[in-house]
């Protein structure tokens, strides 16, 4: 059972992450823990705390411009060079969900569109089985695609998840920091997804 | 005022009667469909595309014990009865028994024998699920 998870990780992520660290699902269109009936703006932010988006001494050898995504710390790095980084609070992949590996970003998409997975559907069978982006849809204001993979950095309508591991391997921020991240971030940008943190 | 299908409960009483009848029968509704929801107009032409591919996944409605549909709420999982109401507006609504245009109804914006669409009369409920396309699955 295991292996094939394996297979269909490998498939899912067609070549372009390093490794799923125990399995990953078919098909990655959203996260079982997001929910439909939830609205969040997309100037909203953290406004306190360690997720609060900020500025922070940042050591590495990545060029400015690259994107450092720390599942286990749940930040992501934009590094600005200087030693500094740009960082912003994430809410990770679930146990059994996270990856890591280097990719870059392929494709931007403002209010992206939204599937359900047939087990959400079940659960809420009220829900409609794709919803044309908008405020109420958990994948929020911003995507940014991650490779040739199913995995996307993107917005949420819940912001309270950021700092927990709930997604199926996204990655998500809370829609003020998602548009900032998203501005600043061209196609072709350097995404590294690291499992433990350095030190 | 919800109209349960709970297995030992009495039969449910039918959609308000008082509510002028809707030009067009329930039966209209009954079928497997394929659904998606949209916000804006332009991107209807597209969520009606994605509802076709949605079949796989259909939303049955079928006919229910006193005329009425068997269908779903925002934000509840268990299915009621639910009937067509006519409202003063001109409009037709989906909804439970009582006066047409109450929040938990659905307002009917167009029906072919293909497709259905309709949205939550309550405006957060309209926000968070947008407007609904039901597109009937199955042969032309």
């Amino acid at each position: 059972m295991k292996a094939m998870w394996a297979l269909l990780a490998a498939f899912c992520l067609v070549g372009a992450v390093a490794r799923a660290d125990e399995a990953a699902p078919k098909v990655i269109t959203l996260d079982d823990g997001d929910q439909l009936g939830r609205v969040s703006a997309e100037q909203t932010e953290i406004d306190d705390g360690p997720y609060k988006r900020q500025v922070v001494f940042y050591r590495t050898n990545y060029s400015p411009g690259t994107i450092v995504i720390s599942t286990k710390e749940r930040f992501l790095y934009l590094v600005l060079g200087n030693h500094r980084a740009l960082r912003y609070g994430i809410g990770v992949g679930r146990q059994g969900f996270q990856w890591s590996g280097m990719v870059t970003i392929t494709r931007k998409t403002a209010w992206p569109d939204w599937t359900p997975p047939p087990e959400m559907i079940k659960r809420q069978p009220y829900l409609p089985r794709f919803m044309a982006g908008g405020p109420g849809n958990p994948l929020g204001a911003r995507a940014l695609y991650l490779g040739a993979t199913v995995y996307r950095i993107h917005g949420t309508n819940a912001p309270e998840t950021i700092g927990t591991a709930v997604s199926s391997g996204c990655f998500r921020l809370v829609n003020g920091d998602v548009v900032d991240l998203f501005d600043r971030t061209p196609i072709g940008t350097k995404v590294v997804i690291r499992q433990a943190p350095e030190l | 005022m919800s109209l349960g299908l709970g297995g030992s409960k009495p039969a449910a009483p039918a959609p308000d009667v008082s509510a002028a009848p809707a030009p067009y029968s329930v039966d209209r509704f009954v079928g497997a469909w394929g659904v998606a929801s949209y916000r804006l107009d332009k991107d209807r032409p597209r969520t009606e595309a994605a509802a076709r591919a949605q079949c796989k996944l259909p939303y049955v409605i079928k006919r229910g014990p006193t005329d009425g549909v068997i269908m779903h709420v925002a934000d509840d999982s268990t299915p009621h009865e639910l009937g067509l109401k006519a409202g003063d507006d001109g409009k037709v609504y989906l909804g439970f028994a009582g006066p047409p245009g109450d929040t938990q109804d659905r307002v009917v914006n167009f029906v072919s024998d293909r497709e259905f669409i309709a949205r939550y009369v309550d405006p957060d409920t309209n926000t968070r699920y947008g407007t609904m396309v039901y597109v009937r699955c199955g042969k032309a």
